[in-house]
């Protein structure tokens, strides 16, 4: 079929008209091979240029279309969709940039009149060889993936699920509830918390909208924005992964505690009733706080910050737990004497002051410290420590409580890979912006709550995991489409020959590989065209749509010529 | 690096047949169901890659040809690229094949799963234009220079290769160092100390003196390896030489189709990418005057090299299959070494280790970034 | 008619004088033909513009580094030139041509051809080594007798097609003993004449002298018989073609260098051709070993099947061989055969369209029950 391309130069009223001698541009041009007009116009993306060229394809039969005109961050989508008006398919279009990239930087008219000419010369070039392509339009996906089911994932979900979002909950361990099952009260309110706890998780369990997945594992997530698919699969049995898609996905996976063991110093793991303080309530909830012996200690000594300086960060959340801690003590063993070992205090927010306040008192002493070390001493353990003032001191208690640092959850990395968003420095999920958007990543779409993103307390975790719901359920509305990207990646099924390279280097988790055939892949709604996976085969047999090397070039030998 | 293991084996009447007698008690056994292995062609003039599942078969078999016609990592390949299979596989090849057939298996060309690969100390391997002149007698000569390590009929690239005792399968032939009539069975795997074990061999004895004359050996190849590469950087170096040195070329691709590592279906420089218009060849005649039809041939071998130097294994069957005898091999091997040692990179040693191009460091060649940064 | 152009010069520089003649005058926007490139003695082809450059040009040379064939589908392949361009190819490149044009891989617009009555060309690895050049003189002596030149590629010696078909011009050379003194061209279409005109030299109606053709195809044809003998022994069933084949390492060169051979992905290059675990388990149950990788004579006896038709005997694949495999004597000896069924002489004429497309109603009585 012969082509016929039309040209047309926008003056941009008089942006470009008055560098480009336009007149020029059209003379030089109109005898160019398959052009089949060229014609100026003052203002093309008016109302009125619009309309102009919707006539003018359909007038002149055009089988191609190219504006020369602004940069394509400016109207590209408007010639695009003016072209589509016309029945002309929108790809077999191309805009080059006289303005930003002519007009506008040189004073010079005789250069900026030649450059157009051969901008349009390789515009011209390109989109001889383009080819149709057609918009795809999915639904999206109004479900919402939450992994971890301790607190944050538990409130999330509950959220969700209340005005009838369709949730998949997935927790690793064999029930739900996390670390706040081991606690028997919270430290603000002292109030029992199981109760709190445990409704939660009823309600989880009778909502119909909640798919629960314990024992379970996310082994794939790979997707954008309303078309996630998701694969989980159990991590007590050898079954085949269940497959769902959502539209986001909230990461609630919690924390773990730092490992004590790595600072020798505080004898944990080689002296008897040095425990951290999971263990300690642990042991208090179960409802008998006692020693190795069976005895109840007659002295305690809590040393703060453990970890912190190896850290780098202060966990927010160990000081008032710590104070809490002393007055589990001084409630139940009513002689006990408790030392408060800190190097720093930390006691924010309008309320806890009095706490702390209510917690200090005859028995209970708070101390800032420095190097401690724990040794054993006879039946007992003795904490030497170096006080406020420098000097050595020795505390002589029956046990020890360490509050160590709160650390990301041993599967962040993993969860990380799979998801495809970033680790801070300290291991954390990294929040898009830790002002202003603290639970969004970079990747839309998929939120990061609780410990999972910094360590924090139960209300604050509470309060991110609404915050999380919110979001989703403003912005991912049932029944919206999303258009998946067009100008994907395809791979040439005989020239593929099963070398992996661009699976490795594919950033979306766009390309799988078929083992039958022993070829690459590409999954056409997930490719978002960046073309990694191009330029990384060695043979050619991935190309892009819309950026074949004929297209590009053309356009090159054109701009050069 | 892993331990290697070893044992002293008696290697009577000689290495070739002991080492076949091992390979037919192992298939007797059941340690090995098929083994490929070189034998002499039924033309007499060459040497075949066969695929061995009769025992009886081994007795003809040559583990250490005087030729290499086709690169063993190609016959591997070719048998196990769409799947191991079920039966256990064991392939004879020499050091720079098997290190070919790791970098095949890391490019997802080769499933090592059920093979068990066998190299030996090579002496290098005579270029086959100059075998087939005369094959009978080259055979003869080829056996005696290989007792003395006398390279001088050697391929090029042989008689500068540094790597020519270097273990990167299963279980390894060392004759390097050997007292009289034995030689080392040295295992450096899991399949190898089974194998070892399923024949009744010991691996407790010890290989110092194969691992000292080894590294002699493989220093005095640096050496020579260096003063090679001088010599051969400063005739063929700088664009107009590079030009000059590959003016004979035809395109042929030989070079690209024998190499073990090049295995693209459709080699960028055979596809739709480098045919252009008449319009479009008339234009780069007219900017230079002339241009040679046709055009870009230096471009086909460094795009080639770029493409494959980091896994190249210098083996030598480009600059065999070469037909108008370019030194090609020597060098795309000279380039190989520095492509790899940017990255700390040995081709083919270890088949853990990710090839460069799809490992990522964050911190790498800071000598190339800007100093601002 | 055919007119006749002579020029009072050898025949090299009375060619090179008219190529000369078209460039300066814009009548051709190039010239396509060997050269002498770089300074270590390469000849290559070369698409020359400007008329400087013609200096270096050997259009004769004896040697064929590719076959020009291949090079003139590529040039056309993705559109012909706008304007003229000259090409002076070798008879057995111009037949290559012309079978890669009636496969849609190529154009003759826009291009004149300008042949000779060729006297064979030197392996290629002879103009690597210098030995061409030291025999140039013993080669336009044989040439200018009629006879064999010694040395020359096995194809070139029992070659009977050694004068163009369809060239545009065509060089009087074979059998031309004042080689050295004229140069006399046979102007053979309108194209010819109408792009000579105005240049100067001796314009009549000389015709081609084609009794001495045929003495050399009589010496060629006593060659012929006697290098189709000799392969016709080793060519013994299957046991001889393993014989020939046994040193063959699946390099695949002789089909790339084949003008004939234009298939993108070669099939058995692609992955239909590839064999998975359990199609060796299997055969390794039918037998005791297995040469691999596989398929190493299937590829020449698959390749034959596909290009026998159009073979034109140049003998690229012989001198691309690395294990010196007289391919292009079993490839010659089994494509006349099979040319001789159909009565089809590869690149005679473009318009004849290749067998495989043509239909006969009656043809093959003899293999009909």
């Amino acid at each position: 079929m012969k082509r016929k391309i039309g040209v047309y130069v926008c003056e941009c009223g008089p942006n470009i008209a008055e560098k480009v001698d336009i007149d020029k541009v059209i003379e030089a041009i109109s005898s160019d091979k398959d052009v089949a007009v060229i014609k100026k116009f003052k203002l093309l993306c008016s109302a009125d240029g619009k309309k102009f060229l919707e006539e003018e394809i359909k007038k002149q039969d055009l089988t191609h279309l190219v504006i020369a005109a602004c940069s394509p961050k400016d109207h590209e989508k408007t010639f695009m969709e003016v072209s589509e008006k016309a029945g002309l398919n929108p790809y077999l279009f191309q805009l080059a940039n006289i303005r930003e990239q002519c007009a506008w930087i040189t004073e010079d008219k005789d250069e900026a009149t030649k450059k157009a000419i051969r901008l349009i010369r390789a515009a011209i070039g390109r989109v001889r060889y383009h080819s149709s392509l057609e918009k795809k339009e999915i639904d999206s996906n109004p479900d919402v993936l939450v992994i971890g089911g301790g607190i944050a994932g538990i409130e999330a979900s509950l959220q969700l699920a209340r005005p009838n979002r369709k949730v998949y909950l997935v927790e690793k361990a064999p029930e739900l509830g996390g670390l706040v099952t081991n606690f028997e009260k919270n430290f603000l309110s002292m109030k029992p918390l199981s109760e709190i706890i445990n409704g939660k998780i009823e309600e989880i369990n009778t909502n119909e909208n909640i798919k629960v997945f314990t024992n379970s594992e996310v082994d794939e997530a790979v997707g954008f924005f309303g078309n996630f698919e998701i694969k989980v699969k159990r991590t007590d049995a050898e079954d085949e992964p269940v497959q769902f898609d959502v539209g986001a996905v909230v990461i609630a996976i919690g924390s773990t505690l730092f490992d004590s063991k790595k600072l020798p110093e505080y004898g944990y793991g080689t002296l008897n009733n040095v425990i951290t303080s999971l263990e300690f309530e642990k042991m208090n909830k179960s409802g008998k706080i006692s020693l190795k012996n069976g005895k109840p200690p007659k002295s305690v000594a809590i040393i703060h910050c453990v970890g912190r300086k190896e850290k780098g960060y202060c966990s927010e959340i160990c000081c008032m737990y710590s104070i809490k801690f002393a007055k589990y003590l001084t409630d139940k063993i009513p002689s006990v004497k408790v030392s408060n070992l800190y190097s720093d205090l930390c006691i924010p927010g309008k309320t806890n002051q009095k706490l702390y306040e209510q917690a200090k008192g005859k028995n209970v002493n708070f101390i800032r410290f420095s190097d401690a070390e724990i040794t054993k001493s006879k039946d007992q353990l003795s904490v030497k420590y170096k006080d406020e003032n420098g000097s050595k001191t020795n505390l002589i208690v029956d046990m020890v409580i360490l509050a160590p640092a709160v650390e990301p959850a041993v599967d962040a990395s993993k969860i990380a890979e799979i998801t495809g968003i970033y680790q801070g420095d300290e291991g954390f999920f990294e929040e898009e912006h830790e002002k202003i958007n603290p639970i969004s990543t970079s990747t839309e779409g998929i939120y990061i709550v609780g410990c999972a993103q910094g360590p924090k307390n139960i209300s604050e975790t509470l309060v991110q995991s609404e915050a999380a719901a919110g979001k989703i359920l403003s912005s991912l509305v049932p029944g919206r489409k999303i258009e998946p990207e067009v100008k994907t990646s395809e791979i040439s099924e005989a020239l593929c020959i099963g070398c992996k390279t661009c699976l490795s280097i594919c950033s979306y988790g766009a390309i799988t590989f078929d083992e039958s055939k022993k070829i690459s892949v590409v999954n056409e709604v997930i490719c978002r065209g960046c073309g990694n996976c191009v330029a990384a085969c060695p043979s050619g047999a991935a190309s892009i749509k819309h950026f074949k090397f004929k297209q590009l070039y053309q356009e090159i030998r054109e701009a050069i010529k | 690096m892993s331990k290697l293991k070893g044992a002293i084996v008696a290697a009577k009447p000689s290495v070739e047949k002991t080492i076949i007698g091992m390979l037919e008690k192992s298939m007797k056994k059941g340690v090995f169901d098929a083994v490929i292995i070189p034998m002499r062609a039924p033309s007499g003039d060459s040497f075949a890659y066969v695929l061995v599942k009769d025992k009886s078969l081994l007795k003809d078999a040559t583990p250490l040809p005087p030729t290499m016609f086709v690169q063993g990592a190609k016959a591997v390949s070719s048998v196990t690229r769409l799947g191991k299979g079920k039966i256990k596989i064991a392939a004879v090849m020499r050091p720079c094949e098997v290190r070919a057939t790791v970098e095949l298996a890391k490019l997802g060309q080769a499933n090592l799963e059920n093979m068990t690969i066998i190299s030996m100390d090579c002496p290098g391997v005579l270029p086959s234009s100059d075998f087939l002149k005369y094959p009978e007698k080259n055979i003869k000569l080829f056996n005696e220079a290989a007792k003395k390590l006398d390279d001088k009929m050697m391929r090029p690239l042989c008689q500068i290769c540094d790597k020519s005792s270097m273990v990167s399968g299963d279980l390894h032939i060392g004759t390097l160092g050997a007292k009289k009539d034995t030689f080392f069975l040295i295992s450096n795997s899991t399949k190898g100390d089974d194998a070892a074990n399923k024949l009744g061999i010991n691996l407790k004895d010890n290989i110092d003196s194969w691992q000292t004359k080894v590294k002699t050996f493989s220093d005095e190849k640096k050496k020579k390896r260096k003063k090679a590469h001088k010599e051969l950087k400063a005739k063929v170096g700088g664009i107009d030489n590079l030009v000059e040195t590959f003016s004979h070329c035809i395109n042929c691709h030989n070079c690209m189709r024998v190499c073990p590592v090049c295995i693209c279906r459709l080699c960028y420089f055979d596809s739709d990418k480098v045919k252009h218009s008449a319009e479009d060849y008339l234009e780069r005649a007219e900017s230079k005057g002339s241009i040679r039809f046709l055009p870009d041939t230096t471009l086909f071998q460094m795009g080639r090299m770029m493409h494959m130097s980091i896994s190249c294994v210098s083996c030598g069957a480009c600059e065999d299959a070469c037909s108008m005898s370019i030194p090609v091999g020597q060098i795309f091997s000279m380039i190989a070494d520095e492509t790899q040692a940017l990255f700390d990179y040995v081709s083919g040693k270890n088949l853990d280790e990710p090839i460069p191009l799809v490992a990522y460091k964050e911190e790498e060649l800071l000598e190339v970034e800007d100093s601002d940064d | 008619m055919t007119k006749s152009l002579k020029i009072n010069k050898s025949t090299e520089q009375g060619v090179l004088e008219l190529l000369k003649y078209l460039l300066e005058n814009k009548k051709v926007k190039a010239v396509f033909t060997l050269k002498k490139i770089e300074k270590k003695g390469a000849v290559a082809y070369s698409l020359i513009a400007d008329v400087k450059d013609l200096q270096d040009a050997v259009p004769f040379y004896p040697l064929m580094p590719v076959n020009a064939g291949n090079l003139l589908s590529r040039f056309t392949l993705k559109g012909s030139p706008d304007e003229l361009v000259a090409a002076v190819v070798k008879p057995c490149e111009l037949r290559g041509f012309v079978e890669l044009i009636k496969r849609e891989q190529g154009s003759l617009e826009n291009l004149l051809i300008i042949s000779s009555t060729c006297g064979g060309v030197y392996p290629t690895k002879f103009g690597v080594d210098g030995t061409v050049e030291k025999n140039l003189s013993k080669y336009w002596d044989a040439v200018k007798k009629g006879e064999i030149p010694d040395g020359s590629r096995p194809t070139c010696r029992s070659c009977e097609e050694f004068a163009p078909y369809v060239a545009d011009i065509t060089v009087d050379m074979l059998g031309k003993n004042d080689l050295d003194k004229q140069c006399m061209m046979f102007l053979n279409t309108k194209k010819a004449e109408e792009i000579a005109k105005g240049f100067k030299g001796d314009f009549s109606d000389k015709q081609m002298d084609s009794k001495k053709l045929d003495k050399a195809r009589e010496k060629r044809g006593i060659e012929k018989k006697k290098l189709f003998d000799e392969i016709d022994k080793k060519m013994n069933g299957i046991d001889g073609l393993i014989e020939i084949f046994g040193k063959c390492i699946s390099c695949h060169g002789c089909s790339k260098v084949c003008p004939i051979c234009y298939c993108v992905l070669c099939e058995f290059e692609s992955s239909d051709s590839e064999y998975g675990p359990s199609n060796f388990e299997t055969e390794l149950r039918k037998r005791p070993g297995l040469r691999v990788p596989p398929g190493t004579l299937y590829f020449h006896l698959g390749r034959l099947t596909h290009i026998s038709i159009s073979c034109v005997a140049c003998g690229a694949c012989d001198d691309v061989c690395p294990s010196d495999i007289p391919v292009a004597m079993v490839f010659k000896k089994v494509s006349e055969s099979v040319q001789k069924m159909f009565d089809y002489i590869p690149g005679k004429n473009v318009d004849e369209k290749i067998p495989l497309i043509t239909f006969k109603k009656d043809e093959f009585k003899e293999f009909e029950g």
